[in-house]
This record gives structure tokens, sequence and C-alpha cells, in this order.
């Protein structure tokens, strides 16, 4: 399969690679030495405090985040392909976020956290809820998960609508016909048929959230204080801001590992419950 | 009754993409301000609507370049992804052995790995593949498609594989019976039946593809090659940002995307009503 | 089965001969066959053909005028440049990864510094370059005795101060620092502004501790073993009150970013900022602003001296072939001793030269401050260049953030975290 090759070619074999460099110590210069030392990195990153911190950070704005991007995606996707007439309308709207990709976002999100929200909170005296959520440790973290679900919410929405469409319309008629009501309809017919978009939208979500970095480098660089660097960032800063290669390295591998093993154990879970027919 | 809760759902749903899309009335007003009117208020509807920022973009971006190079490469990689990803697919789901569940996990499990930490090693690898192969993985636009493919197979197959689970065995039995070719089977049977799903690919695809600037950026060094993410690379300083030429640029950037992806959309649904009537 | 094999190995056969097609196009610096091995005497009277080589460099705003100097250099010697560009905070990550890939620049930028010791591997020599002598005194960027690096230009910085506002008679230690910023706190307006980026939230600021030690390597070098502590430094005592003076009377850095605080210092909200003379680049797009700007030392233990230095230099990539490297070297040469290049740097790039054989241009109001401090020798040096690398963004700026967001920190207890971010950074 042709696809194997260049798959194998351009992500299985750097991440080979990568798995090597995790066990010497280097700065990343290939004209510079590369000194083996065993499982030193691994030990290393175990006591590293910011690691270990970023790892709660990462989890918590994980799980935030996914249940609020599938909440809202699976709400829009319900919304515009219900015969409302601005549906279609609506859903390139709630699409367009979507495009707006990387770095830009992050800058366009620090006007609204610092001028619209200051702006909000003088007008409605509301100044308890908006205020500059960046430099509050707390808030600064909640201002990712704004953005990251902003961005998402309209992705996982697509994916909905997809497995919304190849529902045969029969089977929600043939239900309303029998007087299933609203709620009966989307429980018993809708969301087990929805199964593999379930699948799919969680675990898009958990890898995206898991790995995120563009939002996290534009909007808070990890500040106020670290109270926002997540795993990608921290692994980021120590390959390049440190020139560790080597330990980067160790820590991408230790975090893949977990990601790893959280999301394939979602999607076996999901995949099992998916309705074949 | 019944209309007045249309008209509030209407109305409601209006609001609420509104609402959802005020951080890009932050970007289209700002690409009409100077420095000086973005500073005395980023939230005002500009003073001007005078489209010289655009201009002045597109002219420093050699946008006309730029969206040639980003078409190329967005096209061509997006149509490699969707036939070979769906093919892979196909046959990682009809063949329900143990190496093809390894197959499916090793794609689904290597959506985990960040970027950053792949892109030395797979620089180096380039480098092999060029020195060795005599392929020139690097600074061409040909290069940066073999990579866009490897690196977007795995979300495609795992969205194929999901998908493909719905069509029928039955219909395929059917067509083998007819005398139909394996690949026969697939691209007259199972791939028309997969057309939400692959507009739906299509259009993740181009979006990720499109936008991308990491990537790009290391594969593509001359002027000429530049896609049209790269090339807003002269608004953005290190401290200093040029506001209005980034978000000009910026809005540039997303048009064709936004004109795909509302053509696309026509089309999906267009394709649900053709087949319901049949 | 065979059939579906067939079409895929059809498919990849169709990639791979788009991207031998490409073979013939691309302009892969490696790989494109020499261009004249002819002439080797490095200065022969007939104009020669040099190989085109690659240059790559961070500063953005140069960009463009790079570009047009590298057609008027094809112009005048029918030898090409390709000018590659990056986004300013990319670029680092960007030349690392295309040296990984044998793909490098022949000619491209590094900071001074941890940046420059990073990359040392790839500089050529460029002692016995004609360039070489002319650079000034103490400015090249050396590898032991060996000249590697060409400096942009000389940058400085300071208290930028509105003229109508502040007297610098007024701003000479910390008690009239103080009371500098009590007096335009009291009139409504604000004495002086940080802001939330790493570098001018404290690695700019806290440069000037480190520039008053007698000796401000040697003293980083101690820092970096443990050996001294800022906690316990006369200079870096007296810093912290500085930062609590700052704290107490003006606004939180932490809401501030370098476009708003340069939008209030040229709407005159702003009394002082501790910024560049970069930044000039930036009040310019306020149109007149009704006021003179100037710069000023941090009264920090009686400096009166701007701090100077040279952000960053063009070195030439010694792994690039050798042909390569001679055109570069011939790039470099035109740029700093013909009337073009040399009218480019300080008319187009608008740099304060680090030449002797280059006659600064018209110069903005702060960029002549910093020029006329470097003749008089008027200046501090730049120590943060010698900080260990990336400890300013990944420590120090955290450590600061959490100074401005707690004001119950005594300055103390910040000397303390910033020795404790800085025993952490330089592991």
């Amino acid at each position: 399969m042709p696809l194997l090759l260049v798959f194998t070619t351009v992500v299985i074999l750097p991440f080979l690679i990568g798995i090597g460099y995790s066990f010497v110590k280097w700065d990343g210069i290939p004209a510079n030495p590369k000194v083996f030392v065993g499982f030193d990195n691994y030990v290393a990153l175990f006591k590293d405090d910011r690691f270990l911190t970023s790892a709660w950070h990462t989890i918590a704005f994980t799980v935030l985040a996914l249940v609020l991007v599938n909440v809202l995606g699976l709400l829009f996707s319900l919304l515009v392909t219900s015969k409302l007439r601005v549906g279609n309308a609506a859903r390139t709207m709630f699409f367009l976020p979507n495009l707006i990709g990387g770095l830009i976002l992050g800058y366009i999100w620090q006007f609204v956290f610092t001028d619209a929200f200051k702006f909000l909170g003088e007008k409605t005296g509301l100044d308890s809820i908006f205020f500059n959520w960046l430099i509050d440790p707390k808030f600064a973290l909640f201002a990712m998960v704004v953005v990251f679900t902003w961005q998402m919410a309209g992705y996982t929405m697509i994916i909905y609508i997809a497995g919304i469409q190849g529902i045969p319309d029969e089977l929600n008629e043939a239900a309303r016909v029998d007087g299933a009501n609203l709620w009966h309809r989307l429980t018993r017919i809708v969301f087990p048929l929805l199964m593999p978009s379930f699948t799919i939208c969680l675990f898009l979500t958990l890898s995206g959230a898991f790995k995120i970095f563009d939002v996290n480098l534009s909007l808070t660089k990890g500040g106020p204080n670290n109270a926002t660097e997540m795993f990608a960032m921290n692994i980021f800063n120590e390959i390049f801001g440190y020139g560790h290669y080597g330990l980067g390295q160790a820590k991408a591998i230790v975090f893949f590992i977990i990601v790893a093993a959280v999301t394939l154990t979602q999607v076996i879970i999901t995949k099992k419950r998916e309705v074949q027919y | 009754m019944k209309t007045t809760s249309r008209v509030a759902g209407n109305v409601l749903l209006l609001l609420l993409s509104l609402v959802f899309l005020s951080p890009i009335y932050l970007m289209l007003v700002n690409s009409f301000k100077d420095r000086a009117e973005l500073y005395r208020n980023a939230l005002a509807l500009p003073s001007s609507f005078s489209f010289q920022y655009y201009s002045k973009a597109m002219e420093k971006m050699g946008f006309l370049t730029a969206f040639g190079n980003s078409l190329y490469v967005t096209i061509i990689s997006v149509v490699f992804v969707v036939v070979l990803a769906s093919m892979t697919a196909w046959m990682l789901v009809r063949t329900d052995d143990r190496l093809s569940r390894f197959i499916f996990l090793l794609f689904v499990s290597t959506m985990l790995i960040p970027f950053q930490t792949l892109m030395m090693p797979l620089m180096q690898v380039m480098d092999w593949i060029r020195t060795h192969l005599h392929i020139p993985m690097l600074n061409t636009r040909e290069g940066l498609i073999y990579m866009n493919v490897g690196f977007h197979a795995s979300m495609a197959v795992f969205l194929y594989h999901g998908f493909i689970k719905s069509v029928p065995v039955a219909l395929e039995e059917a067509a083998t019976l007819d005398g139909c070719s394996k690949f026969g089977v697939f691209w007259r049977i199972v791939f028309p039946m997969l057309k939400t799903i692959t507009i739906t690919v299509a259009i993740l695809d181009v979006i990720a593809m499109w936008n991308d600037y990491l990537l790009p950026s290391l594969t593509l060094s001359d002027k000429g090659l530049r896609t049209i993410p790269l090339s807003t690379f002269y608004f953005f300083g290190e401290f200093t940002i040029q506001w209005n030429l980034a978000m000009a640029g910026l809005t540039l950037t997303i048009i064709p995307v936004v004109i795909f992806y509302v053509f696309a959309q026509k089309y999906i649904i267009k394709g649900i009503a053709a087949g319901a009537v049949k | 089965m065979k059939k579906v094999k067939q079409a895929t190995i059809l498919l990849t056969a169709t990639a791979m001969v788009g991207m031998l097609a490409a073979c013939g196009s691309a302009s892969n610096n490696n790989n494109q066959a020499s261009g004249s091995p002819s002439a080797s005497a490095p200065s022969s009277a007939a104009p020669e053909k040099l190989k085109k080589i690659s240059l790559f460099q961070s500063k953005v705003e140069i960009a463009e005028p790079l570009e047009a100097l590298a057609k008027t250099y094809q112009k005048e010697t029918g030898n090409e440049v390709e000018v590659w560009g990056s986004a300013g905070d990319a670029y680092a990550t960007q030349l690392q990864a295309k040296l990984a890939a044998g793909e490098g620049p022949t000619v491209f930028s590094v900071a001074t510094g941890a940046e420059a010791d990073k990359f040392k591997s790839y500089y050529a020599d460029l002692s016995d370059e004609p360039f070489a002598k002319d650079i000034a005194k103490d400015m090249a960027l050396k590898d032991g005795d060996k000249i590697v690096g060409v400096p942009y230009g000389v940058e400085g910085f300071g208290l930028v101060y509105n003229k109508s506002m502040v007297d610098p008679k007024n701003v000479t230690d910390l008690a009239s620092f103080t009371q500098t910023l009590e007096k335009i706190k009291s009139e409504g307006k604000n004495g002086l502004s940080l802001s939330q980026e790493a570098y001018f939230l404290i690695g700019h600021i806290i440069n000037t501790p480190f520039a008053l030690q007698a000796d401000p390597t040697g003293f980083i070098e101690k820092l970096n073993k443990g050996e001294v502590k800022m906690a316990d430094t006369k200079e870096f005592q007296e810093f912290a009150k500085f930062m609590e003076a700052i704290r107490a009377n003006t606004t939180n850095p932490m809401e501030v970013k370098y476009d708003s605080q340069m939008g209030d210092f040229a709407t005159g909200k702003n009394a002082m900022v501790h910024q560049g003379n970069w930044s000039y680049g930036m009040l310019k797009d306020f149109g007149d602003l009704g006021f003179d700007v100037g710069m000023m030392g941090l009264p920090l233990a009686g400096n009166d001296k701007i701090a100077v230095g040279v952000a960053s230099n063009w070195v030439v990539n010694s792994k690039a072939d050798a042909d390569q490297v001679k055109a570069a070297k011939a790039f470099l040469n035109w740029m700093f001793t013909s009337d073009s290049g040399k009218n480019a740097i300080v008319n187009e790039f608008k740099f304060i030269p680090a030449m002797t054989n280059i006659e600064a241009g018209e110069l903005d109001p702060l960029s002549q401050t910093v020029y006329e401090a470097t003749k008089n020798g008027q200046t501090i040096p730049w120590a943060l260049n010698y900080f260990p690398q990336g400890i300013i963004v990944n420590d120090l700026a955290p450590a600061t953030q959490a100074f401005f967001l707690d004001k119950k920190m005594t300055g103390e207890q910040f000397l303390k975290n910033l020795d404790a971010a800085w025993a952490k950074g330089a592991k």
C-alpha cells in the first residue's frame, strides 16, 4: 500500500528516530556531539516539577474542552440540520472560526480579552466576570478553553452533521408516527446511530486538546507565571528554548504513551458501541 | 404557537452565530485601521473603508504566485489523501485480522504525536531521501505534497474507517458475484456511498493544509514557492505586528476557503437529496 | 486485489514522476551543478559569475529592503542572492530545522550571545575578508580569535521619555525616580510603563544591574554555578527597590502590550517607557507627537548611561559548499563596502552602523542618542546577551509576572524567586 510507505517515511520513521534521541544528551545542532545517557532523561523528567505541573494543566484543560466542544458541536449540528430557515447560514458561521488557524487566532482573542472584555465590564458593571482573563492564573486557563472550544466546536459540528445525514429519515419519521417525543427520538435513534461520529469527535478533541500548542503560544505564552503552560509547550521549550533535545524527546515519548493509553481506551470503548448494519 | 417557536428558534440561532462571529468582526474592522486608530479603539467600526491595506498586503505577499502555490499543493494533496485513505480504510475494515487492526491503531495513535517533536527527525529523513534516492523532497512543492499526504493520512483513514462500516457488505458481495473486480467494487459501489464523509474529509484537509504554516515554513525556502500563509510573514515582526496588513492578509487567506466551504456544503445537501429520491 | 495494487502503483508512479519532473526546475542549492569552478583567484579583475546563494535572517522589518538590495546586487554584479523569509519569533526554530536537513541558508543571522553560541559549529572564518578590519572595536562576533560574524548595527535601550513631561535632571537616583513617578501619578498620568512581553517586562530592565558589575560575564558565570546570588548583591537589591517603586506607582505591565505601551506614550499618557531606539518605528505611525522624545539610562546606582549592544550578526554557513561560501563572502563584502550596500544599511534598513567605514544616515532622535552615546563611549554593555539560552522567556518572565500579580510580594522575595528561577534555567 503506497499510503503506508508515505506514512512510514513521514511519520513513523521520524518518530522512531525521535525515540532514539530520547536516550542521548544533545543540543539539537546536528554538528554537535550526541552523548548516550541511557534512561537519564527519563529519570530527570519525573523530577521536573514544571513538567508535572504542565501535565495537570493539560489534563484540566482537556477535560473541560472535551465536554464543551462536544456538547456545543452536537448542539450546533442538531440545530443546523433541523429545518430552521437560518440553518444553512448558521452552519457556515459556526464553521468560520475554524478557518482562522494558528497564531493569528490567539492575537485576535487577545483583543477580545483585553479590549472587548474591559468594554463589556465597564458597560454592564459585571466587572467580576468581564475583566482581562489573561492575567489571572485561573481564568487564563478558562480563556484557553473558550478559544479552543470556539475553534473546535465547528469542526466537530461538521463530523456530527455527516453522521446525522447518514441516518435514514424513515427511521425518525416512523418513530414520530409511533408517538416518540424529541428526547426519545434523540436518545433511542439518533445517538446510537451517531456512535461512529462520537468516536471520531471525542478522539479528535482529545488529541487536539492534548497537543494544543498554537493557541497556547499566541494567547498566553504559558503565562501568567506558567499557569497555562501545557505539555506541548513545555516540550517545545525544552527542545528549542533550552536546547535540551534529548530531554525534550523523552518528555514527548512519555507524553505520547500517556495520551495513547487514554485515547486508545476511549476509541476501543466507543468503537464497541458502534452499531453495525 | 408553532410558528412563534420557529421564529424564536431562528432568532436564537442567528444570535448565537453572531456571538460566535464576534472575533471575526474584530479581524475585519481592524484590517481597515492604521496603528493610531487601532490604538484608540480596537472595537469600533473603522473611520473609512478603504481597501488600501488589502491592496498593499496583496502586493507585499505576491498574492497571485502564493495563491497558485497554495492551490497546487492543497488540491493535489487532498486528492491523494482521499483516494489513498479511502481505499486503505476500506481494506482495513473488510479484512478483519490482527494485522489490519494493528495498522489501524498505528494510524490512530500517531495522530497523538505533537508535530514539534517530529520536525527535526523528519527533516533528517527527507535529507536522507534526497541524498540517497535523489528525490528532491525539500524546497519543492511536490515534497510538501508528499509530506502533507503522510501527515493527513491518519485522520482521513480514521474518518473513513468509522463510516465504511455503514456500507452494507451485502451490496459488495452482490457486485462481486456479478463479476466486478475488487477494484471495481470499491470505485463503483463503495466510494459513491461515502460521498458525505469524503466531502467532510476534503473540507477538513483543505482547511488544514491551506492554513498550515509550520510544515511549509520548514520545507519551502524560495520566495517563488511560498504558500499564502508563508507570504504573510512580512507583517509579523518579533514584537511589532502590522495589524492592518496582517488582518487584511488573513482575510485574503481565508476567503477562498470560505467559498470552497459554502460550495461543498451545498453539494452535501444536494447529494443527500439526490440519494433520497433514488 | 491485483487491480487495486496496479492502480496504487500507478498513483505512486505519477507522484514520483511529478517529483522528478520538479527536479529540473527546483532551485535546490545543494543539488545544483556548480556554476563556475574556473576562476579561483579571490579578486580577479574579470567579473566572475558566482554561485547563487541564499540568505535567511530574523528581522522582518528589513525583509523588503533586503530583497531590493539583492536585486541591486544582481544588477551590479550579475550574482544572485535568494532572500528567504520567516516570521520573527519562528526564525531560530526554522533555522535549526533547515540546518538539520542540510538545507541551510548560505548567509544567515544569529542573535549575539546564547544563540550565537548554539550555532557556532556552522561559522566560516571571516577574519581575512576586507570588511573585517572595518568592524568597530569589540563589535565583531568572534569564535576565539577568529572573526565569524559581522554586526547588523548597534541598538540601545533605556528610559525613553517625553521631554515635555520629564526632566532627566529629576531622574538621577532611586529617590528622585520614585518622586517623579509619584508626581506624575498625582497628575493623573502614568510615570513609567513596562509591557507584558518577556524582554520588555524584565529582560531589558534587569540588564542594568548586570551591566554595572565590574565583570558582567564573570558575574553571570558565577551566578550559573551558584557561587553568587542576586539577593546578596548590592545593585540587585537596589534593582528590587526600583521594581517595587514601579509596581506601586504605575500601571500593571501585565495589562499592557507593546502596542498599547507605545500608544499611551505617543498620546502623552505615559511619561516614560523602558524601551529601545527600535520603538521609534512605532511612534512614527502616530504622526506628529507634539512633543520631543529622549532616552536616558535607568538611574540605578547612579547609572546615567544607556545600554548599547549588537543584537544580530551576519554569519556565513561553513557547511555550504566551497563555491557558495566564496559567493557569500563576496556578497557581504559588497554590502559593507560598496556605496549601494552602505546606503541600504543606513538609509533603508535604518541601522546605526557598527562599522568604521560607514557614516550614520539621517537618524531618528532615539537612534541619534544611541549613536552619540556610542561615539562618546557613554554606554553600558548588553549583559543579557550572555544569559543562559532561553532564560528570560522561560524563567525570569514567569517570576516577574508573579511579582506584578501579587502586590504583597516584597522586592527581597522577588530577588529570591529570580535566583531560584535562574538556578533552574541555567541547568
